[in-house]
């Protein structure tokens, strides 16, 4: 029989085409659903065994300071012990910096703010490794610290990273057109300053991993990962072995939002660290105040945002600088920089545009992905700015954004054209009927003037998210299938489950909707090293980057079984459909096979069962020294509007309605997109409205507990409507799906911002609005 | 798993005589009555007794007693039984109300009044209500009772007028048929549910002859102890109940308090929404006691 075409973009392109569909568009329940209900599905700590060592981190007390000796001869005696380890004890490279080589796994020299990790205590039982942990005694050599980023950035004479010669981490610049010019031609120009804080994930799980020696003749891992490869390569590293010698497993995890996705690796370096050295398994697991003191945060932005309109509203020129406070160590933050410096005009079309980024160390926690990933931020600034424009315009903000939002044919800030998949400027327009906007505007401008205490205000806020990585970081999607002999079908990807529920929903209904199998006869094995690298479980990728691969394997068996079936049936493959495990006839369905038939003759004639679906992004160029190029493939966009009521004695913002509106191509779940929108939503209203880290001159955190870290409960949760869906399909995804997971969180300072400051008459700069700030901004509190 | 405990002598007790003994005779002992303090306490390490003596199961300080002319509530009664007594809610509803914003319904389960009175925190919910009714504490030790008015049991953070060898055996809480129905609390947390009060106020009030009669009023998270407002309360005791009088009384509440700056909010915050509350509770209380058919 001849081989099927198998080309992936062709096999993407035929599936895109689909119209009717079996599953996929479906509010098809997670198969993960009922064991997480029962408390039957296992997490990391579920794998424990009784032979198991624990580990506790010994952790820096000071911001700034050399580390003169680690004395934990105290420990010795301790039944139980079984090690103190340092930097010095590491095998490999004890060098675990993401973007740039700055990081160790453990300090070496010395240490650079309150909370890296200086030792780790191994020993039989958790309170041996606790009080042994107590009882190690660092000398350090306190070195004055700098906590603000502005002084950071000025001062060459205290440097956090001596090598580098300045306390500049990392920039980025976009240029476009003249700034200069653009300004001349507005009429109206808006500048300020931002300020945003940093977030903690506060996932319900925190960090774990279980490190087993020898099993397989490898070092496994399982724990809470959300990129299983890049843990796997990180732990090799440390230990100086081949990363075919590593192998980890991400079972369920309570919780990632990009925290697992760097903190995970080092959680799993760690164990197997002490599992390497000792011969033994080695468990590690955060408490709470270590997870909030150690795991990197949400960017905390300083941003100069000044932009400029004609009279007409059409925007002609934006200048921005943007300042990242990345803690002491770079991490992801020129990556999260990118980010923003790439979506700092907003989802608009500008003719000139000026940006420039920095990432900037300071002695404080470090700076990690989040949810968002630097875009939160950036609409922030950009969405205040267009209601200010519009304001001083004199016109409605929905009319000024609409009359520069981008549609397919426009071009972005850095020059890139928009071919296809611009769903904004619909999703913007239908959301602005379903929730009243216009008049909600006008009566609740009409209850202000009668009401004294509490005021009202409808906010909105647009955004627009790249899909896949920036620029042209490559990025691809890999995944394998097999169809076993009684038909079932497994599925292997590196995508993990984190509760967003890629594996365990739209990977079962792509699989079920390409061949045509019931969603009980399919297993996503997810989230370990065995299955090809699939990329991380992170920038909203798991469905519609991680699902390309899973679309491609799944099609590509199709095509063959297609075949195959066409000439059990003497027809051409074209006239099979595949449905409820049955190859039938298109034009006469009463003829068929049966899908166990049919796997049954594939294996007597030599038809290969199984597949990997590899896809590669096709991407171009960004030219750095220019600032000009290609960003994304495509961008997800949302927009939400919100309802708040601000009680103008205590402070307090009370959210009553949130309104959001999608544009992320196809929805193969609705049911689990709108889970992660309201998620998204609560997360994002936690951040903008009560949740900050409050730091003390010596840039410790003072709240590392959920005492003091307050986020919402769910009586804290305001109504959010059913989202509104623009099936903007994006050419490289599974049935045309972009990415959801991080979405509506983008909007969220800039729609509450938005709406506060309607509802109080006063511009909003600063996160969080807590009672208190709000308070400020109306000058009842000093 | 996550914190070390200290090492420590832990007694179980199912009498009052017993637990009596053992105070007498052991040195730096910690009662845990309900442990949702005391135990978080003890993981973070601000107390690290020698001696934990939990009486969780002593039943006879578990009861709630309607006396006619007064209350009598026993020390480990759980909050949640007496957010859903009868009695307290018809007859002592502002402690009611208050206390259903203490923590969360699981802990409310497992604390109890007595805990949240003699771990004498600031923030403490079930203070102010018991405050404004002038509840009293009565200590028991090996020696007998004694009875100390609330308004005199608390000392400082976390400090109170109790012996090494006394227990709080009960509060008394003396009835009035006005004050069930001239009452309101309100608290100013950091979210909806679930946290501790940046400010909480508790107030009953009684008028007469469209003059407010008597005032009582109390505060928690504004001092170093949960406070009366005597300031605001005698300014009203017999003025004229008009418009403005209750603005006028709120801003007195700052002679009351001495608010500190933490992570939870900043003195300055705390000044101005002691006025705002006192104004709401005030209100509230008078609204109430107006749609009872009081004066």
């Amino acid at each position: 029989m001849s081989t099927p075409f198998e080309d992936p973009q062709t096999l993407i392109n035929k599936w895109l085409e689909s119209r009717e569909f079996l599953v996929v568009g479906k509010g098809v329940v997670r198969i993960d659903s009922l064991s997480k209900a029962l408390g039957k599905a296992r997490f990391t700590e579920d794998y424990l065994t009784s032979d198991v060592l624990f580990i506790k981190q010994v952790i820096s007390s000071e911001p700034h300071a050399l580390i003169k000796r680690v004395d934990h001869s105290s420990a010795t005696g301790v039944s139980g012990f079984q090690g103190v380890f340092t930097a010095s004890d590491i095998p490999g490279i004890n060098q675990v910096g993401y973007a740039l080589p700055d990081q160790p796994l453990l300090a070496e020299g010395k240490v650079r703010y309150v909370g890296e990790v200086v030792a780790l205590v191994a020993a039989a039982d958790y309170d041996k490794a606790l009080k042994i942990a107590e009882d190690v005694k660092v000398s350090y050599e306190p070195l004055p610290c700098i906590l603000d980023p502005l002084e950071a950035m000025e001062r060459t004479d205290l440097l956090i990273h001596e090598e580098l010669g300045s306390n500049i981490a990392f920039r980025t610049k976009v240029r476009k057109g003249d700034v200069v010019e653009g300004f001349s031609k507005s009429d109206v120009i808006i500048e300020n300053e931002y300020r945003t804080h940093h977030q903690d994930h506060v996932y319900l799980e925190t960090e774990a991993a279980l490190a087993i020696p020898d099993l397989e003749g490898r070092m496994t891992v399982i724990g809470g990962i959300q990129y299983p490869h890049l843990a796997r390569d990180i732990t090799a590293k440390v230990l100086g072995v081949p990363s075919s010698y590593v192998k980890v497993v991400v079972p369920y995890v309570g919780g990632g939002f990009g925290g697992k996705d760097d903190e995970g690796p080092l959680a799993a370096a760690k164990a197997a660290l002490v599992a390497h050295l000792t011969g033994r398994p080695a468990f590690i697991l955060y408490s709470r105040d270590e997870s909030i003191l150690i795991h990197p945060k949400r960017e905390a932005a300083i941003i100069r945002y000044r932009s400029g309109a004609d009279d007409e509203g059409r925007l002609q020129a934006v200048d921005v600088t943007i300042i990242h406070d990345s803690g002491a160590y770079a991490n992801r933050s020129p990556f999260i920089l990118w980010r923003a410096t790439m979506h700092a005009s907003g989802p608009y079309e500008v003719p000139n545009a000026k940006v420039d980024g920095y990432a900037v160390y300071t002695n404080k926690v470090y700076e990690g992905s989040f949810r968002a990933f630097g875009n939160a931020s950036i609409q922030f600034a950009v969405e205040r700015q267009m209601d200010q424009l519009a304001e001083k315009l004199g016109v409605d903000p929905i009319e000024l954004r609409l009359k520069n939002i981008l549609e397919p044919g426009k071009h972005t800030m850095t020059g890139q054209l928009l071919d296809h998949s611009v769903g904004v400027g619909d999703a913007v327009r239908r959301l602005v009927e379903a929730s009243e906007w216009r008049r909600k505007r006008e009566e609740y401008r009409k209850f202000n003037e009668v009401s004294d205490r509490f005021k009202r205000g409808i906010g909105i806020g647009v955004a627009w998210h790249g899909i896949s990585t920036s620029r042209g970081v490559p990025d691809w999607s890999n995944s394998y299938i097999k169809v076993e002999k009684d038909g079932s079908v497994a599925v292997f990807t590196g995508i993990t489950e984190i509760g967003q529920g890629s594996p365990t929903s739209s990977h079962v209904q792509i699989v079920c909707e390409v061949l045509g199998v019931l969603p009980e006869h399919v297993k996503v094995v997810f989230g370990g090293t065995d299955a090809p690298d699939s990329g991380a479980t992170h920038a909203s990728r798991g469905t519609s980057i991680g699902g390309i691969g899973v679309l491609v394997a799944a099609t590509k068996l199709r095509e063959r079984l297609a075949s195959l079936a066409a000439s059990m049936l003497g027809v051409e493959p074209g006239e099979v459909i595949i449905r409820d495990e049955k190859a039938r006839v298109r034009s006469d369905p009463t003829r068929y096979v049966t899908w166990g038939d049919l796997i049954k003759e594939a294996i007597s004639r030599g038809v290969e069962l199984s597949a990997t679906g590899y896809f590669f992004l096709p991407k171009g160029k960004f030219d750095d020294l220019l600032g000009q190029g290609f960003a994304y493939p495509a961008y997800s966009y949302i927009t939400i509007v919100s309802e708040v009521e601000v009680d103008t004695w205590t402070g307090h913002v009370r959210v009553f309605k949130v309104w959001p509106a999608l544009a992320a191509g196809k929805i193969i779940n609705p049911q689990q997109v709108e889970g992660q929108v309201e998620g998204a939503v609560v997360q994002g209203m936690g951040y903008v409205l009560m949740e900050q880290l409050i730091f003390d001159s010596k840039g410790r955190i003072l709240n590392p507990d959920l005492t003091d870290y307050v986020i919402p409960s769910i009586r804290d949760v305001p109504e959010i409507a059913k989202p509104i869906y623009v099936e903007d399909l994006f050419k490289y995804g599974p049935f045309g799906a972009k990415g959801v997971g991080e979405m509506a969180l983008i909007p969220m300072p800039a729609t509450l911002a938005n709406a506060v400051a309607n509802a109080l008459g006063v511009n909003i700069t600063t996160l969080p609005l807590t009672p208190e700030n709000v308070l400020k901004t109306l000058g009842k509190v000093g | 798993m996550f914190y070390r405990m200290p090492e420590i002598e832990y007694l179980r007790v199912s009498g009052l005589e017993e637990a009596l003994q053992i105070l007498s005779r052991k040195e730096d002992t910690k009662v845990l009555a309900g442990g949702t303090d005391l135990v978080v306490d003890m993981k973070v390490g601000r107390y690290k007794p020698k001696v934990v003596l939990d009486i969780t199961g002593v039943k006879e300080l578990r009861f709630i007693l309607d006396e006619g002319d007064r209350i009598r509530i026993g020390a480990l009664t759980r909050i949640q039984e007496i957010v859903e007594s009868s009695i307290v809610r018809r007859k002592i509803p502002v402690l009611a109300e208050a206390l259903s914003e203490l923590g969360s319904w699981q802990i409310r389960n497992m604390a109890t009044i007595g805990g949240n009175l003699c771990n004498a925190s600031p923030a403490a919910d079930s203070a102010p209500p018991l405050l404004v009714h002038e509840a009293k504490a009565r200590l028991t030790s090996l020696e007998g009772f004694r009875s100390i008015p609330l308004t005199e049991f608390f000392l400082g953070p976390r400090k109170t007028v109790m012996r090494a060898t006394e227990l709080l055996y009960e509060v008394e809480i003396p009835y009035d048929e006005d004050f069930a129905k001239g009452y309101s609390y309100l608290k100013i947390g950091r979210r909806n549910s679930f946290t501790l009060s940046v400010v909480s106020s508790a107030t009953v009030l009684k008028t007469s002859d469209g003059r407010f009669n008597e005032v009582r009023l109390a505060l928690n998270s504004v001092a170093p102890t949960p406070v009366r407002a005597r300031s605001v309360e005698s300014f009203l005791k017999g003025k004229e109940i008009r418009g403005g009088i209750i603005e006028e009384a709120a801003e007195l509440v700052v002679n009351d308090i001495s608010p500190i700056s933490d992570v939870r909010a900043s003195a300055g915050y705390r000044r101005h929404v002691s006025k705002v509350l006192v104004k709401e509770v005030l209100t509230k209380a008078l609204t109430r006691l107006k749609e009872a058919g009081g004066d």
